[in-house]
């Protein structure tokens, strides 16, 4: 058998460079002090998703985090067998919740993901997929305009309906063709349409000013939920900028290993919102991931500071305005919803109560929670583009939690819903997909009408 | 299923194959990488790799592994949630592990004959959720019940905080269905009729270690929630003094649900990981007392109890005001040993039982054990049923550290057993104790028990080398005699 890259490496460095048994062979691996926190009770093998799915150890937050220091112990190497558990997880966090020893376990998956990329680069049609989303496009917001387009004109066009029609999508792996089936209607991305503003204004006096990350993704495909954050930021006398250098947060990139990808993309993020106070972030899964920028930069002072002093501004869009107050809408939506928890919101941020606090003082709203509602969804990124069977499995699992008689299911990232969007497809539910600040935005609009009515009828009398 | 295409294979041993036979291909595991996750269970001082781990989805797939390793006189055991402290998860001899993880479900619930029966990897906190909306629990309680099987329970005896007043697994379970380790499977009192006339194996059975039979189904006694419940937090200056106050309780004639106690260093983790409280981190020992019952009468006890506390000097002392503060509370004692890891690289939980009035003498004793080795100790415990967890802090990567963390266990554990207390309350002695085992038990009294290992294990081929110490030595001499004729 030809020698492991490992071994060979080992052979040819310098005696002096390294004494400890590490297999692990980059720079900016899996931290010690990480998993010297396990102390190996299993408190978090039930909040698992695969490994409850699987029911086996390597599967689990324990179970990684054992072979992750397996290999730093010299045990094993970085190869295949330990590639498949680190890229299985679904970076849901939720053994971050479970653990009584707050062992970091996300982070050291994504640090072992970064050794595994470097020793075993993709190939095949999964390299070609992820080198075009994440190179060539999520990081060039130039790029993801164009694809708005083209993503409108294939809707507008009838091109859609003429590709569902003829079933042209048969050929289609059977996922992506889900996918293509609960694809959003993609409007104008709210960077386009507020490109010549300096800042959008509060509706009152402005109380504050916050700046919005817009995203890669979310301003594409769900330009809709930006507009209603945008909207609902200013009715709540909030000036809201849009720094015009902001890019990808990077999230996807780490969880699939190219943390040098992760690192240039955040340190374009930190000085694009430099001169603000506060970033509002609307998608669970970006927020986390900027949040997280510190541990990109631990091997780098200078960028560490700076990225703590990027993370401590950024906040969710429910968290802040829980925080800062809101005006309780007036107008009724009388619909029976249940709420989602994002796993980067619930796990990576605690944010927890403030979503549906908001949802339950939308008058109206009958609301119901849902059983495990902080299980993930199987969505994950792009793990559902990767890894169609378990994702296709935790979202089983998932549904099966769903409330039958609920009319809307609310959560506060975007990958989530489209994942779930599937989910309510498959299953043959009925319950719509919203963002829980569309709501918001909803029954705030509603109020204007209405005041709109009134005033219409006041002059009519007059 | 989710098994993604891998490059290597190592060539499949043909035992290997047969089982995987019996399992189906995605059912086992044999590759170094795969393995390594089941050479230790939450005891981790030890580790061993197993020859391969199989996945039974039900009873028939289990009978048919243990017949085919006892056959080839392969060495087996079974594992649940390895969770397990003292070991009995670990294949020392390179066994064939039996994981009970794919038998995970509720199979059925009578609440008129207040029982259920469940697959022995159904997660035991699993079963009151599912009760609970009808109003019914299950009383064992470990603090792992958020991930330990029933079948771990069985094994184990497990105990938990509210043991005190409803007693510990053994007590609650009603019947058994086990594979022998010949592959025959037997059915222990299958009516979940209680006291059946005969010998009553399934109190054998139950706190066995897995080593007289693999635990396929089991048949569990469910109770009515009770009326009311009221919890109370008790902070103390010294140790002593928390420690009367419980005497003190129990000899008010209150049987508290649950009485537990924890001191200055215990506090210190708890509060460093996940759930912390906000406990004060200046005092020295905190009581969590919890009785329940019929509503009438709770706020009497608990006058009593206040009473109590405050004749022994409480610095505080205050009643739980919501169900979501007392689930803190809760929450906070119940991931202790986990949140040592806050504060510790290693731990190592010691599992001793003594006279309760014996308490401040043992913990002055741990404390020195603690100053002699250089290592601190933590002390979490079911103070009510005098059964002590001396957590032995320790960083396995500082050379040596290791052996004096094991030492100091085993002085801990004669310190319970010189006042005449026992080796373990629950936890079990696996690995872990079985040396201890002659700090209670004489040779001959171990020969009597390794003697009925032997009429349901023959060949010691299902979980070798736990639960007594090795050598056991007259035995041994006996089984080689014995060896010797059947040669002749
Ligand atoms: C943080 C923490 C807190 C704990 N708190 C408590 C506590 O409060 N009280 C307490 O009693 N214990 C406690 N424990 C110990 C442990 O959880 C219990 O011993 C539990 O019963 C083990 O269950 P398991 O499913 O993890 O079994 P495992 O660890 O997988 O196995 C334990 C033993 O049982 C055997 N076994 C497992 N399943 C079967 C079966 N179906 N048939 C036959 N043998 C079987 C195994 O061979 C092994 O010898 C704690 C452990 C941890 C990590
Ligand atoms: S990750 Fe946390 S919960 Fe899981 S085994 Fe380690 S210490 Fe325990
Ligand atoms: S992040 Fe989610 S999938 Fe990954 S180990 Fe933790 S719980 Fe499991």
């Amino acid at each position: 058998m030809a020698k492991s890259l490992a071994a060979q490496l080992k052979e040819s460095a310098p005696p002096c460079a390294d004494a400890s048994p590490s297999n692990y062979l980059f720079k900016d691996h899996p931290d010690e002090n990480k998993w010297a926190d396990c102390v190996h009770c299993g408190m978090c093998l039930e909040s698992c998703p695969t490994y409850l799915e699987t029911g086996k150890e390597q599967h689990s937050p324990r179970g990684r985090v054992h072979l992750i220091k397996s290999v730093a112990e010299g045990q094993i190497s970085v190869n295949e067998h330990f590639a498949d558990p680190v890229f299985q997880c679904l970076d849901c966090r939720a053994c971050t919740t479970a653990c009584p020893a707050d062992v970091d376990v996300g982070g050291l998956i994504e640090e072992a993901r970064g050794q595994v990329r470097k020793a075993i680069p993709l190939k095949g049609w999964k390299g070609a997929v992820s080198g075009f989303f994440l190179k060539g496009l999520f990081p060039h917001p130039d790029r993801m305009r164009t694809v708005s387009g083209l993503l409108k004109f294939y809707q507008k066009s009838g091109l859609q309906s003429a590709v569902r029609k003829t079933g042209a999508l048969k050929i289609m792996p059977s996922h992506l063709a889900d996918m293509e089936a609960i694809m959003p209607k993609v409007k104008q991305p709210v960077q386009k349409k507020y490109k010549d503003y300096k800042f959008i204004p509060a509706k009152g006096n402005p109380k504050a000013r916050v700046a919005m990350l817009t995203g890669c993704i979310m301003d594409v495909m769900f330009s809709d939920i930006n507009e209603s954050t945008i909207n609902v930021l200013t009715h709540n006398d909030n000036d809201v900028v849009l720094p015009k250098n902001q890019t990808c947060c990077g999230a996807l990139h780490v969880h699939a290993g190219d943390r040098d990808m992760g690192r240039k993309l955040a340190k374009q993020n930190i000085e694009a919102f430099q001169e603000e106070g506060k970033v509002v972030v609307n998608a669970a899964g970006c927020g986390c991931a900027l949040k997280e920028y510190p541990e990109l930069f631990k091997d780098d002072p200078e960028w560490k500071a700076k990225a703590e002093v990027f993370s401590d501004k950024v906040e969710d869009i429910s968290k802040y305005l829980y925080d800062t107050g809101y005006e309780k809408p007036k107008s009724t939506v009388n619909k029976k919803i249940t709420y989602h928890d994002a796993c980067h919101l619930a796990h990576g941020q605690g944010v927890r109560h403030e979503p549906r606090q908001l949802l339950q003082d939308i008058p109206g709203v009958e609301y119901t929670e849902m059983a495990n509602a902080d299980t993930c969804c199987g969505s994950a990124g792009i793990y559902n583009i990767t890894n169609p069977d378990m994702a296709g499995a935790v979202l089983e699992r998932k549904m099966e939690n769903v409330p039958e008689e609920v009319e809307m299911i609310s959560m506060g990232n975007p990958g989530c819903m489209l994942q779930m969007a599937l989910g309510v497809q498959k299953y043959g539910r009925r319950s719509e997909i919203v963002h829980t600040v569309q709501l918001l935005d909803w029954a705030y609009q509603k109020d204007k009408e209405n005041i709109a009515a009134n005033q219409k009828a006041i002059t009519m009398k007059g | 299923m989710f098994r993604s295409k891998r490059k290597r294979q190592t060539r499949k041993d043909v035992h290997v194959a047969q089982l995987e036979a019996i399992v189906g291909p995605t059912e086992i595991l044999y590759e170094r990488e795969d393995l390594l996750s089941y050479d230790c269970d939450g005891f981790t001082v030890h580790k061993a790799m197993p020859k391969a781990v199989v996945f039974p989805k039900n009873t028939e797939e289990v009978a048919a592994i243990v017949r085919y390793c006892s056959v080839h006189n392969l060495p087996f055991l079974a594992r649940g949630a390895g969770t397990g402290l003292s070991g009995g998860a670990i294949p020392l001899n390179g066994e064939v592990i039996i994981s009970l993880g794919k038998m995970r479900n509720l199979l059925s619930v009578d609440y008129e004959n207040r029982q259920a029966v469940v697959q022995p990897g159904f997660v035991n906190l699993k079963l009151t959720n599912s009760i609970s909306n009808k109003g019914y629990y299950y009383a064992p309680d470990p603090s792992s019940q958020y991930v330990c099987t029933i079948g771990g329970n069985v094994a184990e005896n497990a105990g938990g905080a509210h043991c005190l007043k409803y007693g510990v697994t053994t007590n609650h379970i009603l019947g058994l269905e086990v594979v022998l380790p010949n592959g025959e499977i037997i059915e222990i009192s299958e009516d979940g009729i209680p006291d059946s006339p005969g010998y009553d194996l399934m109190g054998l059975l139950t706190g066995s270690e897995g080593t007289l039979g693999i635990v396929t189904k089991i048949t569990v006694r469910i109770l009515k929630n009770p009326q009311g419940k009221q919890t109370v937090l008790a902070y103390f200056d010294n140790v002593e003094d928390g420690s009367r106050a419980v005497s003190g309780i129990i000899s008010a004639g209150i049987v508290p649900a649950a009485l537990e106690m924890m001191d200055k260093t215990a506090i210190e983790g708890v509060e460093a990981g996940a759930y912390p409280v906000g406990h004060p981190d200046d005092i020295e020992a905190l009581l969590l007392i919890e009785v329940d019952g019929i509503i009438a009468g709770i706020d009497e006890q608990i006058d009593e109890i206040l009473t109590v506390c405050k004749s022994r000097n409480v610095r505080e002392v205050k009643v739980a005001e919501s169900e979501e503060e007392r689930g803190k509370w809760w929450a906070n004692r119940k991931t202790g040993f986990g949140a040592m890891g806050a504060i510790s690289p290693d731990y190592l939980v010691q599992d001793g039982v003594i006279p309760r009035s014996k308490l401040p003498e043992v913990l002055r004793r741990i404390k020195e054990i603690s100053e002699e080795s250089g290592l601190r100790i933590a002390n979490i415990f079911h103070a009510g049923d005098g059964n002590l967890h001396p957590l032995i802090l320790f960083d396995s990567r500082v050379p040596g550290e290791t052996e004096k963390a094991l030492e100091a266990g085993t002085a801990c554990l004669k310190a319970c057993a010189d006042v005449g207390g026992s080796i373990t309350g629950e936890h079990g002695v696996g690995i872990e104790k079985k040396e201890e085992m002659r700090f209670i038990f004489t040779d001959e009294e171990l020969e009597a028990q390794t003697r009925i290992r032997e009429v349901f294990n023959p060949d010691d081929l299902l979980n070798k080398g736990k639960l007594f110490p090795t050598p056991s030595r007259c035995m041994d001499v006996k089984k080689v005699i014995k060896d010797t004729v059947a040669v002749k």
